[in-house]
């Protein structure tokens, strides 16, 4: 994805196994690759169960990966160990095996050759030469993995102290500059609160997520002002009047008013539930909202509500949206590009118009084929693709990866298949 | 293709007048306000609206499970002869889940937490399976009974017709126990038939890991068939596959181990290997001949019951088609003109006599009548007159219609409902003015000591007597107009058609009779059905609990449960809203090939308007309450009339949509005190003055549409929908051309 625009975003090779016992596990996510461009609306359709939800836990770290990497603004915040750890045994056994064969040649070479000491130097050399090489290989990965491990466990603290520094710095120039004692003191007491915030600034804080079920994910006990501040005061934001105008703006931005603020979630209809979802994650001013399935369980007067609330508060704020839904025609209207998943796999990214015409992998074929339409003419001659895995392809040869088949549109398939694809595509 | 909507088709379930509110600590909410439709037999009818439109509560008073605190302001909801609202608990057992099934939106709540999965679907079918074997046989003898009676009545040799009735049953069991069998070997043919080929499929495809399963079902399946089918002559071949596909099935005990799964999976050894060449073969040849079985002609078992009772003992040796001539030709010579004939003199007698009854019935409305238009009523003479009209009327049942004349049935309950509504209601009356002049004067006492009293006294809640009064003569001038249409038409009835009716409805009670459920019965059925939905191994997860399912999981079950009584009306409370696509188009799939497959009547409420265009024949839009437009899917979605249409159309977006949604500005009114007016306009940018004055009536648009607005009234200024709405009409018209240019040509049909 060669492209001038900054990417906010990007996911390599992300995998999220789960145990489940007796040594099996589940792919919940398996070998998933995308990047998010700042500004623009991602969306992630799928079927349920096809870990599109997993995937957006785990970017905002509320699982532990189990390999691949995430970079936000260029820095990794999640990275797993696993496809270290398989490379480090691979690399031990591609060893092993070396050796015996070396081995066997060499006492046939002893049973032949006359020249004995020749040859064991001969086989001793190679077989350092071996050790040598799985050593090498052992040693990248095992910093590889250390590294990895290192980010997954102490990217927010490298970003606070990061942070802090910056901080520091700007702070000594800062006092640098004050001519007076009073205003030294003004200037060091205003930097001392600022170090503290920044201290336990998080990077993840930078990504916020608004769920599905808005009755589930507001807490009964405590008030909207509660739910709302709660993000700024754990930030460690002490000051009680700037948290109140701050909540009272955001809830004037989500479309809600200052007396709502001191009272109880039950007392909201669902869709301003989903308001005050949305002002809790807005309020941190974050650079990625990850929405997962933000309007499907509202109202159809409210869903267009919510959906418009969304799209003047990405307008306004320049936020960038993971966007994960599984009403197409929500998904379609509200995102720029769309990854379709299956099973754990992204099987098709392409811009939104792109996909919706000229989808070419068959599961993204049959889904679209799915959406129901207001249009009860079209609607009783519609008729539903069926797709089915084990029949579409046959990967038993030709391993699928994801290939670029015109710029922009990715698509998960081996080679056969790219070809019938592209032929597919020229026909159009 | 859009099924076509007859008016004149069977109504199977009518709502009148409706009135449903909830009492609350703040005051009485109004959820349904005066709404009636009609559903009518094999038809999808849609509710759509937001929540809190009262669309729910319509469908749970049809159900009898309105939370404790609703009342049951009026109206009537009429189902089989009997009015739903009215009805007691132990009535409700019967219709409930097994006439009337209903889905709800959160497949938990109507799943048992503790019992597996498959008991909870066989527990059902077992109980309403012999539940519906005792009350067909009720229904069966006494429909015979009366139909005898009125055979004799109307001349004839009753010896002779008492005996043709005794045959007709008896030969009717004999062709039911044939039908059966066969129909169950017949399934368990199909049946075999599918895994046959789903297994080839999978060895072909690669090999196939789960075999044994596979095939030790799909081994049982056929030797069902070959025991049970009657009228085929190569069990012995089938039986030499089958035992031979037994035999290659086998796997050798030591790799049964546990031991031996651990290993595999550490993948130190290898699983056993099929012949499967030999498998393929054996499994070819049982799936050649199973597909000529299932092919096979049906036999007319009704006539072979008819000739194994009373003529020969053996069938003649034909094919098939031949002898369902023999046997149908047998069956009319010797018995069925004769037996259509008396029964059509049958039915003719007691149709005329019941139109006789009912002109005697009108004549006592118009003797009584002026009894309820008194100023005010007599108790006395108004509750006697009120038994004789309830008797005239009952006299005036033709009891052997098998469609039940819905308004004659229920006249007596709704009569007394209504009579007792305005004599409780001056009993009452009184009560009130006594307590309010009660309440009055010591309030009157208290302001003038000085005390100036900080509460005001309730008002008087009085019912009004004209209009109880009104009620009244309102129920028996409907039935009056009724009786009074159906002895015009009493000329043209065609009785052979009635008679065929009433013999194929016979038919159908007798096979209830004969139709017995067994627990394996039950365990099979269920495990079709669940397969019909979409779960994958099914005989997996028939032994697991409801909370190991996922969401969409759970709600096909829920389903499967639900279709598994077989109901004639079947509520889906938003069966779909928490699934996603393509399991949404799955289960919209299932209950439409349901619906068509049984002819059951659906009630589909939900908010999205694709689901309501997939599903619907008729769509009813209902807002605050009431509904505000109804008519035809292709009605209401390419000419909708209402403002508040318009905008659930306008507010969602479809795959073309990109300009900015219109949501619907504010939210809807509190029913605690509805609006005076139209209640939407407040939230209605073409609100004019007179909306917020008086509520609008329903307007006639066409036939089959309606709608309850002000904009259609001659007066009203012309307003043309949003913009939006129009585009998108034009769009869908315009992708409907090309649609249809499209599937004239083969290629681009496909695609």
């Amino acid at each position: 994805m060669e492209n001038n625009e900054e990417i906010l975003l990007r996911v390599e090779h992300l995998c999220q196994y789960f145990k489940m016992g007796a040594g099996r596990e589940l792919k919940a996510v398996d070998d998933v690759s995308f990047n998010i461009k700042k500004g623009e609306v991602f969306g992630l359709v799928g079927e349920s169960g096809c870990g599109k939800t997993t995937t957006g836990r785990s970017i905002i770290k509320l699982y532990d990966i189990t390999s691949g990497s995430v970079y936000f603004k260029d820095q990794r915040i999640c990275a797993g160990a696993r496809s270290y750890k398989i490379a480090i045994k691979e690399a031990q056994k591609a060893y092993r095996a070396e050796l015996g064969e070396l081995k066997k040649q060499c006492a046939e070479e002893l049973k032949s050759a006359g020249d004995r000491e020749g040859t064991l130097e001969k086989y001793r050399k190679l077989r350092e030469d071996a050790a040598a090489r799985c050593g090498k290989i052992v040693a990248e990965n095992r910093k590889q993995k250390a590294a990895a491990i290192h980010d997954q466990k102490y990217c927010d603290r490298d970003h606070a102290q990061r942070v802090v520094a910056a901080l520091k710095q700007e702070r000594e120039e800062a006092l640098a500059a004050c001519k007076s004692e009073e205003e030294r003191k003004a200037c060091a007491k205003e930097y001392k609160t600022k170090l503290h915030i920044a201290s336990r600034e998080r990077i993840v804080n930078r990504i916020q997520m608004i769920f599905q079920d808005p009755i589930a994910s507001l807490n009964p006990r405590m008030t909207v002002r509660d739910i709302i501040a709660e993000g700024l005061i754990i930030h460690g934001i002490k000051d009680k009047d700037y948290i109140d105008q701050k909540v009272y703006n955001i809830l004037e931005k989500v479309g809600l008013v200052r007396e709502h603020a001191g009272r109880y979630p039950h007392e909201f209809s669902g869709g301003q539930r989903q308001r005050i979802g949305i002002a809790r994650a807005v309020i941190m001013e974050p650079d990625l909202i990850i929405a997962d399935e933000p309007v499907s369980a509202l109202d159809v007067s409210i869903q267009a509500q919510v959906i418009n609330l969304l799209n003047d508060l990405r307008a306004e704020l320049g936020i960038t949206v993971l966007f994960i839904a599984h009403d197409l025609s929500v998904i379609k209207y509200f995102s720029d590009r769309i990854g379709v998943m299956y099973f754990g796999k992204m099987v098709e990214l392409a811009p939104a118009d792109e996909l919706f015409d000229h989808p070419l992998h068959p599961y993204t074929k049959s889904l679209l084929s799915a959406i129901p339409l207001p249009d009860p003419m079209y609607e009783k001659q519609r008729k539903r693709i069926v797709y089915n895995p084990l029949a579409e392809h046959d990967y038993s040869v030709d391993q699928p990866s994801m290939r670029e088949i015109v710029p922009g549109h990715f698509i998960y398939c081996n080679d056969a298949e790219f070809a019938k694809y592209k032929a597919e595509l020229g026909a159009e | 293709m859009a099924k076509e909507v007859n008016t004149n088709k069977e109504v199977k379930l009518e709502v009148n007048n409706l009135q449903i509110s909830f009492r609350t600590a703040n005051g009485k909410v109004q959820a349904v306000r005066d709404i009636s439709f009609k559903l009518y037999k094999g038809e999808t009818l849609a509710i759509v609206g937001e929540s809190g439109s009262g669309k729910s509560v319509t469908t749970r008073a049809m159900l009898g499970i309105l939370a404790g605190n609703a009342i049951k302001e009026g109206g009537e909801i009429i189902y089989d002869g009997q009015d739903l609202m009215k009805i007691s608990e132990e009535d409700f057992h019967r219709i409930r889940g097994d006439k009337i099934a209903m889905i709800f939106q959160d497949p938990l709540s109507s799943l048992n937490p503790i019992m597996r999965v498959g008991n909870q679907m066989t527990e059902a079918m077992l109980i309403k399976g012999k539940l519906s074997q005792k009350e067909a046989r009720r229904d069966f003898n006494d429909a015979l009974k009366r139909l005898n009676e009125c055979m004799n009545a109307a001349g004839g040799n009753e010896k002779e017709n008492t005996e043709k009735c005794e045959a007709f049953n008896k030969f009717e069991v004999c062709h039911l126990k044939l039908e059966n069998e066969y129909n169950r070997a017949h399934e368990a043919a199909s049946d075999a038939l599918k895994g046959i080929e789903d297994l080839l499929f999978e060895i072909e495809k690669h090999a196939a890991t789960k075999l044994v399963p596979d095939l030790r079902s799909i081994c049982k399946l056929s030797a069902a068939s070959v025991e049970r089918y009657v009228v085929f002559g190569r069990a012995q071949e089938l039986k030499g596959h089958i035992s031979a596909l037994r035999r290659l099935a086998h796997v050798p005990a030591h790799y049964k181990a546990k031991r031996f799964a651990l290993s595999l999976l550490q993948k130190q050894a290898k699983p056993w290997q099929f012949d499967e060449a030999a498998i393929c073969e054996h499994l070819n040849a049982v799936r050649a001949i199973l597909t000529e079985a299932v092919a096979f002609e049906k036999p007319n078992f009704f006539a072979m019951g008819y000739y194994l009772t009373f003529g020969e003992k053996t069938l003649p040796d034909m094919s098939v088609a031949e002898l369902n001539v023999y046997l149908r030709k047998y069956l009319d010579e010797k018995f069925m003109l004769d037996f259509i004939g008396r029964a059509k003199e049958g039915l003719r007698y007691s149709h005329e006599v019941s139109t006789a009854k009912k002109k005697e019935a009108l004549e006592t409305f118009e003797r009584l009548k002026p009894v309820f238009m008194k100023e005010t009523l007599d108790k006395k003479e108004v509750f006697a007159a009120a038994k004789e009209l309830v008797e005239a009327v009952e006299a005036g049942i033709d009891r052997l219609e098998i469609i039940k004349d819905n308004s004659a049935y229920t006249f007596g309950s709704s009569l007394r409902s209504a009579v007792n509504q305005y004599f409780d209601g001056i009993v009452r009356n009184k009560k009130e003015e006594v307590r309010y002049a009660k309440q009055m004067a010591i309030y009157e006492r208290k302001s003038k000591n000085g005390r100036d009293p900080d509460y005001k006294v309730a008002e008087k809640k009085l019912v009004n007597l004209r209009e109880a009064a009104e009620d009244i003569v309102a129920v028996i001038t409907r039935v009056a107009e009724d009786f009074r249409r159906r002895i015009k038409a009493s000329d043209s009835v065609d009785m052979d058609r009635r008679t065929v009716d009433m013999i194929d409805w016979l038919k159908q009670k007798a096979s209830d009779v004969a139709y017995k459920v067994t627990r394996s019965m039950a365990k099979t059925r269920a495990l079709k059905l669940l397969k019909e939905v979409g779960i994958p191994e099914p005989r997996k997860r028939y032994r697991q609990y409801p909370f190991e399912f996922s969401g969409g999981m759970r709600q096909r079950i829920v389903i499967a449960i639900a279709l598994s009584a077989n109901p004639d009306i079947l509520i889906c409370d938003e069966p779909t809203t928490a699934l996603d696509v393509t399991i949404q188009s799955q289960i919209l799939e299932l209950i439409n090939r349901v619906n068509q497959e049984r002819q059951l009547s659906v009630i589909f409420i939900t908010h999205d308007l694709g689901v309501v265009a997939n599903m619907a024949d008729r769509v009813a839009v209902m807002y605050a309450g009431k509904i505000v437009e109804i008519g035809t899917a292709n009605d209401v979605f390419y000419s909708p009339a209402h403002p508040y249409t318009w905008a659930l159309l306008s507010s969602m977006p479809d795959l073309d949509t990109k300009e900015k949604l219109e949501a619907i500005p504010g939210t809807p009114p509190n029913m605690i005190y509805p609006p005076k007016g139209d209640a939407f306009a407040e939230r209605n940018k073409y609100a004019m003055r007179i909306d917020f004055e008086e509520q609008p009536p329903m307007f006639k648009i066409s036939d089959t549409h309606y709608a309850a607005t002000w904009l259609l009234h001659p007066n009203a200024p012309k307003v043309d929908p949003p913009k939006s709405v129009t585009d998108r009409i034009e769009r869908m018209k315009s992708r409907l051309a090309k649609q249809t240019q499209g599937a004239a040509e083969p290629a681009g049909s496909k695609q």
